[in-house]
Formats: C-alpha cells, structure tokens, sequence
C-alpha cells in the first residue's frame, strides 16, 4: 500500500511539473513568433501539423498494433483488437 | 489567421455535398490548430483537404499481411467551422504468433472450432488444420465435440495460421467557435471487426494566443470496447483446450487525456508539445495468446493427453492486469529550410505495467526537379518489458497471477526505415508513394533459458514492410 501512494504521489508531482512547464511556456510564448505578414512559410502544408493524416494514422496504427506504447501525438489508433 | 472573408453563400454546402457522396477513411482524423494550418492568403480561410490512399502492409515469412483502403475529408467553414469524416476498411491475414515457445520437437495445438449446428460435421479447417473429435462436455452432443488442431514442426516458432480478420471502421466530427473558445469540438468514431467493436467519444477545446502563434488543445477521449473472441472468452491462466467457452464476450473502457501546446516560434520554426495521460479497465487479454509451461531441466514444453486421445500441448492462456495506466510526453519540431523540410520528434511513454518507452522519428522533406518530392524518415524505439512478462513458465514452480509471453509487451528495440515521394500534379494537389521497413529486436537468447531452450530463438519480433499511394487534394 505504502509503495502504491508513493508512485501515486510521484506520478501526481511528474504530472504537475509537466503542467507548470506548459504553462511556462505558454507565458513564454507571448513574446516570440513571427508578425501576421511574416507567416507565408507557415501557411504552406508541409509546415502544417498533420499534412498527411492517412499518412499518420497509418503509421500510429501499426506501431500501436506491435508495440507496447500509443499515443503521444494524438489518441492511440486504437479502435482494434491487435493489442 | 481566420478571417471572415468573402465566399460564395452556400459554397461550403455545396462542397460538402459532393464530396460526402464520394467519401472512403481514416481511424483518426487530426484537426490542425490555427496556429499551423495550410491557410490560403489570400482568403485567410484554411483549406480543406481530402485524402485518399490505399495501405498495403507484409510481414517476413509468412506472418500478417494486411490491405487497407482510406480515406478522409476536413473541411473548413467561413465561421471557422471543421468537419472531419473519415472511413477506413482492412482485411487481415496470415500467421500470427499464439505465444508457446519454440521446441526441437513438434508441438500439436488445438483451439475450438464451432460445428454449425449440433449435427453438423465439419471437415476442414483453414490455415492447416485439421479438424478433430473432443470428448464431449456434459451435455454436449457428440457431434459438436469438435477441435482444430494444428502442429508446429520441431526448431519453428509456433503460430496459428488460421487468423483471418475484417476490419471496418468510421469516423465524424465537428468542431466551431463557441462561448469565445476559437474551437470547440466532438467526434464520434466506430470500428468493428469480426471479434471486436470499438466505440469512441472525442470532446476537444482550443484556444489561439499571441497573434495566433500558440494553440493550446484540451482533448479527452473514451473509448468503449468489446471483445467477442471466437471459441468464446478463455479463463485466464488455465489449459488451453478445443472446448467452447461459456462466456462469450468481455469490455474494456479507456479513458485519455491529452494538453497540447502548438507554437510558431519563428518564421520557419514549428513546434508541438503533447502532455497525455490515459487509464484503462476490464478485459485486457489477448484472448487466443497462450503462455508454455516447460520442464525446468530439459526445457521441452509439458504435454497432454484427452480422453479422445489426443495429445497435445499443456499451456495457459494468458493474463494481464484489469486496469492500466499510461503517461506520455511528445514533442515535435518542424522546420523550413526550404528546399529541406526537417522534422523531429521525441515521445517519453511508461505505462503500470511497468513498460517505459522512448521514440526518436526524424523526416526531412526534400524538393526536387520540378513538382517532385522526397520525403525520407528514419524512426527508433525502445520498450522496456512489462513487469508480468514471460518467455515461459517453468511447471516447477507456482502459476503466477499474470503472465503473457506477447513479444509487444517484451523488451525489444525496433528501427524503420522508408521514404516517400510525391508528385505535385497542381498547386494544391499531390500523389504520393510511400515504403517503410521496420525490423524489431529483442533478446530471443536470454541467459535464463533452460535446457533445449537455449538453441532457440524466443523473441517473436516482427520484419515489416508497408507501402502506401496515396491522393491529397486541398480546396475551398
């Protein structure tokens, strides 16, 4: 019982040093990235998240369906019985 | 970056009427942040965006081979409206792994084979089995006392050759503007196969920033699933056998959680950071995965025989923990150096049972000659084994309370390989073609390994090769 409340605690404090270090940087962010006319580059869509969408959920699903991880960039491509 | 410019009234219904007819794709549909969309300017309405593709996927020597077609559509409204549909279908086959150590004599399997109907008498089985006659359970006709059995030779890892599976699977979303929120969204997607069905319930909030330079994203997910295996639910860690279970389905919840920052650092720099944290509970098993009990000296995996005579091998199906947690965090860079695009992304994963992981992808988008593209990528990966996780049991010692001897959930390290190149046919319309090798690597030798076992390979890791061509249309 005692090491179960202690990885609680630990994952608890992993998960609040990750929301404060989003919200640094979220308070960072004010202050840096291009002006409106200076994003030409960024409204092509190579520069965009996810150009390829079947692209990505292609790959997620197979990693998901022989690995042990999911997630990370989106949901796992879950919605199967391959893991 | 969304503004209200002028458009045709009706335009999008009109559009969306079209294209919803000649719709086919996608499990997961990734609605981009305004921060990075592809954004006309002259219009400063995001495009959107339909793609197709076919998946065609092969593993080395015999093993799964899948095809996949799919398809998905994102369109965008003049009010900053997104709608996502998606449709993706997948046929499955080959040789699959069912978890038994490899032995240097032959080993015979028998799983549950279902006459249809009680008098009916089966044949033949798929995958080269043979059909055989059980002793019936109380109450059982005769007749229906029927198996599969299939024999693996000596020195082979042992692998069911019968698995065949069908997958379908849609998907529907819509996010707006709402209460000052730049997007609130909710998706819907569905997938059934034949021993599986999956129902999953998206909520997102986003919210632009500083000039529209950051995104932060708040999605949450659930996912309700059920599990319909065929020869009915095993009861874990007891003797696989051809009888028909009694229970014949098992669900599963999960519940994720995703915060996202999304941040244009600069003229040419992109980047993402993905905070996830997810639960799971109930049936967790692979329900046709077994787990060899061997002698602990001579290392050859325990034998039974039934009162029909049939002899056969003594293992357990397998059994994981009811409930699972898993944290992640992923961070991706972009960047445009054009003609060179490069992308890296990093991913941290660990799990409760006991599985870290770290993933490093790198891909450089590469212009060339005229509307020609390349796009190679290279991806390493790293999973440590979960803490329930065995090669083999040994029959000395006492059955554990959970063991799989699934190579996903062992420690193992995999690399890929591949690239894509594309053909831009107009200014906002591409093909593509895509190939990727994957090769994972465990330690099938461990120091452990007792008796004949020690002349065998145990990791049942995969040699994977998957290409895809694909159409991608932007549009308003």
């Amino acid at each position: 019982m005692k090491h179960r409340g202690f990885v609680r605690v630990r994952r608890a404090a992993r998960l609040a040093l990750a929301l404060s270090a989003l919200a640094l940087l979220t308070s960072a962010c004010a202050s840096i990235g291009p002006k409106p006319w200076e994003k030409d580059l960024m409204a092509r869509k190579e520069m965009s998240v996810n150009p390829y969408p079947l692209v990505a959920a292609a790959d997620d699903h197979i990693y998901f369906s022989k690995e042990a991880s999911s997630g990370g960039r989106g949901f796992a491509g879950g919605g199967c019985g391959c893991n | 970056m969304q503004l209200n410019k002028s458009r045709r009234p009706g335009q999008l219904r009109d559009t969306l009427a079209t294209l919803s007819l000649g719709l086919v794709a996608a499990n997961t549909i990734h609605v981009a942040p305004a921060a990075a969309q592809s954004t006309d300017e002259n219009l400063s309405l995001p495009y959107s965006q339909l793609d197709a593709a076919y998946l065609s996927y092969q593993e080395a020597n015999g093993r799964v081979s899948a095809s996949e077609p799919t398809a998905s559509l994102a369109i965008h409204g003049q009010g900053g409206q997104v709608l996502t549909l998606g449709l993706t279908a997948d046929t499955v086959s080959g040789a699959t792994p069912n978890g038994a150590v490899p032995s240097d004599l032959a080993q015979n399997f028998v799983t549950p084979l279902k006459a249809s109907g009680s008098s009916v008498t089966v044949t033949t089985a798929s995958g080269g089995s043979t059909v055989i006659t059980l002793p019936p359970t109380p109450g059982q006709l005769a007749a229906a006392a029927l198996g599969r059995m299939y024999t693996v030779p000596g020195n082979n890892l042992p692998m069911d050759r019968a698995f065949y599976d069908e997958r379908k699977a849609g998907t529907i979303g819509w996010s707006q503007p709402l209460f000052g929120i730049d997007q609130v969204g909710a998706s819907f997607s569905y997938s059934t196969e034949r021993d599986y069905s999956s129902l999953t319930f998206s909520g997102r909030l986003a919210q632009d920033f500083n000039d529209h330079n950051s995104t932060l994203n708040l999605s949450v997910n659930f996912e309700d699933d059920t599990s319909t295996p065929y020869g009915g639910v095993p009861t874990p860690m007891t003797a696989m056998s051809g009888q028909w279970k009694n229970t014949s389905s098992k669900g599963r919840t999960q519940t994720d959680v995703v915060l996202g920052l999304t941040e244009v650092m600069s003229r040419r720099w992109l980047a993402q950071l993905n905070v996830s944290y997810g639960i799971s509970s109930g049936y967790q098993n692979d329900p046709y995965r077994i787990v060899s009990v061997v002698d602990p000296v001579t290392g050859e995996p325990l034998m039974q025989t039934d009162t029909a005579g049939n002899t056969q091998v003594y293992a357990l199906y397998e059994n994981r923990p009811g409930s699972r947690t898993r944290e992640s965090v992923y961070l991706d860079n972009k960047f445009d150096f054009d003609p060179v695009i490069p992308e890296l992304s990093l991913r941290y994963y660990h799990d409760s049972w006991g599985i870290s992981s770290q993933t490093a992808e790198l891909t450089t988008k590469i212009k060339l000659f005229g509307s020609f593209y390349l796009t190679p990528n290279v991806r390493w990966y790293h999973q440590s084994a979960a803490s329930f996780f065995h090669y083999y049991l040994l029959s000395d010692q006492a059955v554990p309370t959970y063991a799989s001897s699934d190579s996903r959930l062992g420690r193992f390290t995999s690399l890929t390989y591949g690239a894509q190149l594309g053909f831009n046919l107009t200014d906002h319309s591409e093909i593509y073609v895509r190939g990727e090798y994957a090769r994972q690597q465990g330690d099938g030798h461990p120091a452990y390994a007792v008796g004949q076992l020690r002349n065998q390979d145990l990791f049942a890791g995969i040699k994977a090769t998957w290409f895809m061509v694909g159409y991608s249309w932007q549009f308003h």
